[in-house]
């Protein structure tokens, strides 16, 4: 780990995100830092999806700084951050529905870190090895828009890391699954930190945020409200009001 | 063995104003320009989903650059060529930097109108003969003619082969397939959209440019012609967007179906022709290639399989 430069990987400085009135993500600042899972979780529109959208450059900021390993990313284009090594899943999933698992993939190989690997025939080995990594072997040569709910999830994963991210967004991959497929994806997730991959996980399956979590992130009407592990967090009376409303006395 | 086939076709093709007589090289230039139209729309439309009605004037740019450099500049016709090519691709640079930036119908409508404004610019221009239009030095070299467009033609194939085999062509394709993630993936799109608007100009402007000096007489409705790119484009989809051999096809087979119509039956041809069009669109929206892949698929059920996906 002593590799690493000084710092962390990410961190935000008070990003701020406006939907005409609604301030969806509010001065939040937030870090991860190198080989660790960050859990982020909040109530429906708490605005976790928005701070994914402002990380990975989907979304501009309205206000605040973010840094990757050091430099000010914020204005940087979403394709210039994929170079650097952010990827991103997408809760409602953009697969290219027309295009094979495979091509799916492969887009990911050709485009990723530093522009990805330019050779195809290399490109769609790491392809392929992405996809019997996330269980879509059997699915390999299927158009993506044939694919259920579960191998789309999948399919969002494997695009990602196809991109061979050095952080990892994932927003909610874990919605709509079965438990013995969350803890599929679980066990996939805790490989891919072993690889020294950084992961900001959104989730709302509290089993999964505990088991992989280092630490954890609670958002609260675009506010962060708590942070800490998760043990910790998980008692916070203040948490425990967002998500249950006020215990009646 | 493909590439052998190809260079066979293209071989056979070559010989054709040998063998051929004038009628038969005539019609051979007008398809292999058709062709040249709707393989360099099938960049744009077919690989990137940018339905572009703009082409037409990268068509007619292509017909007055050359024109103006051979009348007003005394220039021969290959210095014409490049110039009427280098002008298609800088409108398409200058054009296509803010519209591309709209999606889906609005990009096919902020096009939809440029042929119009083009020819009325161009009617105003001294230069370009106003509305009287230009007269271009009478060339009887139909072979020649027809050589250039099989070569342009080639060119234009090769790119598209290219596209299907390379990083930048998947890039095109994601983009096509959705922009968004596409993005976050890694993708350039504003760069890759643009080139790909230029290299469809290229083309398309070029073939203008041959096709002025062959007719020898252009005026700004010939040249800034919608239909023209509403004909790109039937032509494209018909054979298969997105696709290396399905505009080819679709052209070819569209060419013959109406110069036949129009032979045989004069006046009903274009309401015969429309016809063919929506037959075959309704029962073949991804194109005649799609055929290819498995006759089975023709039918009723696929035919409400298709309309549940490719409704808007």
């Amino acid at each position: 780990m002593s590799e690493h430069p000084a710092g962390p990987l990410l961190e935000a400085r008070k990003l701020t995100r406006r939907f005409q009135g609604l301030v969806a993500v509010n001065e939040v600042s937030i870090a991860v830092n190198y080989d660790e899972i960050v859990g982020l979780i909040g109530p429906n529109g708490s605005g976790k999806t928005t701070l994914i959208g402002l990380i990975s450059g989907t979304l501009p900021p309205d206000e605040g700084e973010l840094f990757f390993e050091g430099k000010r990313i914020e204005e940087m284009a979403a394709y210039r951050r994929a170079h650097l090594g952010i990827a991103r899943t997408f809760q409602v999933m953009k697969p290219f529905p027309g295009l094979s698992v495979l091509d799916n993939v492969t887009v990911g190989a050709l485009f990723g870190l530093n522009g990805g690997e330019h050779k195809r025939a290399r490109a769609r080995e790491l392809a392929r090895f992405m996809v019997e990594f996330t269980g879509l072997g059997r699915r390999m040569d299927q158009r993506a828009d044939a694919l259920g709910g579960p191998d789309r999830k999948r399919l969002e994963l494997a695009k990602a890391l196809a991109m061979q991210p050095r952080l990892l967004l994932l927003d909610e991959v874990m919605a709509g699954l079965t438990a013995v497929e969350v803890d599929e994806v679980i066990e996939i997730i805790k490989k891919i930190r072993q690889e020294g991959v950084a992961i900001l996980v959104v989730e709302h399956v509290i089993k999964a945020i505990r088991s992989l979590s280092d630490r954890v992130c609670v958002l609260h009407h675009g506010q962060k409200i708590a942070e800490g592990d998760p043990a910790t967090v998980f008692e916070d009376p203040q948490v425990i009001e967002a998500y249950l409303g006020t215990r009646r006395k | 063995m493909r590439w052998a086939a190809l260079a066979l076709i293209a071989a056979l093709l070559a010989i054709l104003p040998w063998v051929g007589d004038d009628v038969m090289i005539q019609y051979g230039i007008n398809a292999l320009l058709v062709a040249t139209l709707a393989q360099a729309w099938n960049i744009i439309g077919g690989f990137t989903g940018y339905a572009s009605f703009g082409n037409s004037v990268f068509y007619g740019l292509g017909t007055y650059g050359t024109a103006i450099a051979m009348v007003q500049f005394g220039l021969p016709f290959g210095v014409g060529l490049a110039l009427g090519g280098a002008l298609g691709m800088l409108c398409a640079l200058l054009l296509g930097l803010p519209i591309l930036r709209l999606r889906g119908h609005y990009f096919a409508i902020a096009t939809l109108g440029l042929s119009a404004t083009m020819a009325a610019i161009v009617a105003n221009l001294d230069i370009a003969g106003r509305n009287i239009g230009l007269i271009l030095p009478l060339t009887r070299n139909d072979a020649m003619f027809y050589e250039a467009s099989l070569a342009l033609l080639a060119a234009t194939t090769l790119t598209v082969i290219w596209l299907a085999l390379s990083r930048f062509g998947m890039g095109l394709i994601a983009i096509r397939e959705d922009e968004d993630a596409a993005a976050v993936m890694g993708v350039n799109t504003t760069f890759y959209k643009v080139v790909a608007l230029v290299l469809s100009s290229f083309f398309t402007a070029v073939a203008g440019g041959i096709h002025a000096y062959w007719i020898t007489f252009i005026d700004p409705a010939s040249a800034f012609d919608l239909t023209l790119n509403v004909r790109m484009v039937i032509m494209a989809v018909f054979g298969g967007p997105g696709t290396v051999f399905g505009p080819l096809i679709g052209s070819f087979i569209l060419s013959s179906v109406y110069d036949w119509l129009a032979s045989s039956i004069s006046t009903a041809a274009a309401l015969l022709f429309g016809l063919v069009i929506v037959i075959a669109v309704v029962f073949m929206p991804r194109g005649l290639i799609d055929l290819g892949a498995g006759l089975r698929r023709v039918g009723w059920r696929y035919l409400l399989q298709n309309i549940r996906l490719h409704r808007i």
